[in-house]
């Protein structure tokens, strides 16, 4: 009866036969990736727990975005709620319509119909942008802008080529721009290639972004964290029980655990029954 | 005190048979007493049902199913509702893993011969459960209205169409509207919440009522009917209860730590349970980049595309599952178990189950003239298990089956 290192193998070896399948099948399928000119998208990992990176993320989001970009799923009571933000500081600082109550959803401000005659197309509500495009994607594509005179509003992005939003948030990085480098190339071992001299041998490569210095209110890092911030308070709005369904997991699968140690336990014990 | 509620219960038990059913199907029904795993997945199969229709008549009480507000109920069951998203994901994981449950149940009735006669009823039910998980299944993704919702359905009702004569009218009457619209939407809520679970909960009847007739099998083919005690009783068996039933308890601890796992940290399942598509509302003027349907639809939607005929097509992938239905007729061997028969059926088994997955997955990604190929060959594969079992299993030599468990 006792036959499962044999089993083992079988099951071994269709693992085997269908890992070399997906390698097979894989050759030549060179897919775009997501964020597309950018090459890989910059990985996001985000921190709901961070109340303060949240806050800050609400708070660029309405300065910044909200013009145009509603959160029509999103209530504005509930932003301040979950992000500790006491009810009288928040509409204060935050909502500047004077008539909006806590229970209203985020339905934005701007008419469809109008804007999409102005960008060429209506700015999408952006709810649950981060569950259909993806933190990295956003975290990428938000600080992957780069002067291009020939857009209509003078700039293109690496992750969407040929955005209709214009970089809203220029004033604060500054003027990127797309630049060629010269960079080392590489040799067969994976070392640098010298010349005879021994200086290195460049060749020169583009699609860097380099921002033009004294151009933005904020440093690189300083705009980064500030990306970093809006992605993650998008994020939150895209599933805003995502923090608190992570904790209670927790709790979910320990009581599993112990259920299923206690049911094998009564399963062996009863077992003996009729297996001496 | 006491006496009084036995007096109840022997008065309620003369008029409805309490006893004799707990007896006969429970606590004195004999089932092999050496089974392995493969033989949990049907119990973990009704308790994903049981799951399913639980979670779906919370679903049902927040949910809109009109064109305009199915997607935006959605977001409000996942924001506004108290713990409807515990509901909500309770619901797309088990759809999920009521389908991986429900494919190693069949593959396990593949490996130990599970509808080899007296047993094909059981099989044939077992079939057309899950001819109806997959209608099921389709129903309830177009429920959402998000953007692989109306392209999935556009892809699967525009397969109606491809049928000759009556397929244009046939996609109209199904789909209730000249595009996909409200009028689909409510009616496939009404599919999805009514009639299939009706006949769905009657299926899974009869696969028990037809099993517990003939007994439930072993993994070495044994008929433990052989040899009985004195009271009739097969000796290589236990009673259900609470043997077996303490059994199943384990493996459900098992799969709930693996259903938790997953709706409390990857509810979407990398794209795979939930597409990230489908957060996006249905819009019919914009097509997604790639239509992909849920991996549980994957190897059937790839043998579709491997035929460039829309017809052929169908047809194949029509096949594909109607050949479940005559396997009892298709396998001429003298042994049940995958242990006895001999080494074709082991290398048709694998071949199988290798063109099987390697299908599901050619499903999920792009086509390329290498995976196209490949999608051709697996289904090819996939019909030569079938279509030739009845001379492997007939001429190939298999081993001496024991006399007991």
């Amino acid at each position: 009866m006792n036959k499962t290192p044999k089993h083992f193998r079988n099951y071994l070896f269709i693992f085997c036969v269908f890992a070399s399948v997906f390698f097979v099948s894989n050759s030549g399928a060179a897919e775009g990736g997501p964020c597309k000119d950018y090459g890989e998208c910059d990985k996001f990992k985000y921190s709901l727990n961070d109340i303060e990176s949240l806050q800050r993320g609400a708070s660029t989001y309405i300065n910044y975005c909200y013009g145009c970009h509603s959160l029509q799923y999103s209530r504005w009571g509930r932003v301040a709620t979950d992000l500790q933000i006491p009810e009288d500081i928040f509409f204060e600082n935050l909502v500047f319509d004077k008539s909006i109550k806590p229970g209203d959803l985020m339905t934005g401000s701007m008419p469809a119909e109008e804007s999409a005659k102005w960008f060429g197309v209506a700015p999408p509500d952006l709810t649950l942008v981060s569950r259909y495009k993806g933190d990295d994607w956003i975290f990428s594509y938000l600080r992957a802008y780069y002067e291009d005179a020939s857009k209509q509003y003078g700039v293109n992005n690496l992750v969407y080529p040929g955005t209709a939003m214009p970089n809203v948030l220029m004033a604060l990085q500054g003027n990127q721009r797309l630049i060629c480098k010269d960079m080392p190339v590489i040799a067969a071992n994976g070392g640098e290639k010298r010349d005879d001299l021994g200086n290195p041998i460049t060749t020169e490569k583009c699609g860097y972004l380099e921002v033009e210095e004294g151009t933005g209110q904020l440093s690189k890092e300083e705009f980064d964290s500030l990306i970093y911030d809006l992605t993650n308070f998008l994020v939150y709005v895209g599933e805003p029980s995502k923090a608190i369904r992570e904790r209670i997991g927790w709790y979910v699968v320990f009581y599993f655990l112990i259920f299923t140690a206690l049911s094998s336990l009564l399963y062996r014990e009863f077992h003996k029954d009729y297996n001496h | 005190m006491s006496q009084m509620a036995g007096k109840l219960f022997s008065w309620v038990n003369s008029r409805l048979p309490i006893v004799n059913t707990f007896e006969r199907h429970l606590s004195k029904h004999p089932v092999p007493s050496k089974v392995n795993f493969w033989y949990l997945f049907g119990a973990l199969a009704a308790v994903t049902l049981i799951i399913q229709i639980v979670s779906g008549i919370w679903l049902i009480m927040p949910y809109s199913n009109t064109e305009e507000q199915a997607f935006s109920s959605i977001e409000y069951i996942m924001r506004d509702v108290d713990y409807g998203w515990v509901i909500r994901y309770i619901h797309t994981t088990g759809a999920s893993l009521f389908f991986a449950v429900v494919y190693l149940h069949m593959f396990r009735g593949l490996l130990y011969g599970s509808y080899q006669k007296p047993k094909e009823l059981v099989w044939i039910f077992g079939c057309t459960i899950y001819l109806a998980m997959m209608a099921e299944g389709f129903l309830g993704y177009v429920l959402p209205y998000g953007q692989m919702s109306y392209w999935g359905a556009q892809v699967i009702i525009s397969l109606f169409g491809a049928i000759p004569y009556i397929g244009e009218s046939l996609e109209l009457w199904v789909r209730g509207d000249y595009y996909i619209s409200g009028i689909t939407v409510s009616r496939f809520f009404a599919l999805h919440v009514v009639a299939l679970p009706l006949v769905l909960i009657a299926l899974v009847f009869l696969h028990l009522v037809a099993l517990h007739e003939v007994g439930a099998g072993n993994p070495e083919g044994v008929d433990i009917e052989e040899y009985l005690d004195d009271d009739g009783v097969p000796l290589d068996s236990v009673p259900f209860f609470p043997y077996k039933v303490l059994n199943a308890l384990v493996a459900i601890g098992v799969f709930m730590t693996v259903f938790s796992i997953i709706m409390f940290f990857f509810p979407e399942g990398g794209g795979y349970f939930i597409e990230m598509a489908n957060f996006q509302e249905a819009n019919p003027l914009v097509t997604p980049e790639h239509i992909a349907p849920v991996w549980y639809y994957a190897p059937f939607y790839t043998m579709l595309r491997a035929i460039p005929d829309p017809l052929g097509g169908l047809i194949v992938m029509a096949a594909a599952v109607a050949i479940f239905f005559v396997v009892p007729w298709l396998d001429r061997s003298k042994v049940a178990s995958i242990r006895y028969k001999g080494i074709y059926s082991k290398i048709a088994l694998t071949m199988f189950g290798v063109s099987f997955l390697t299908l599901g997955y050619l499903g999920t990604v792009g086509v390329t003239e290498i995976r196209k190929t490949m999608s051709v060959v697996c289904t090819i594969m996939y019909f030569a298990y079938f279509l030739l079992m009845p001379i492997y299993t007939k001429y190939e030599s298999t081993m001496e089956v024991p006399k007991r468990l």
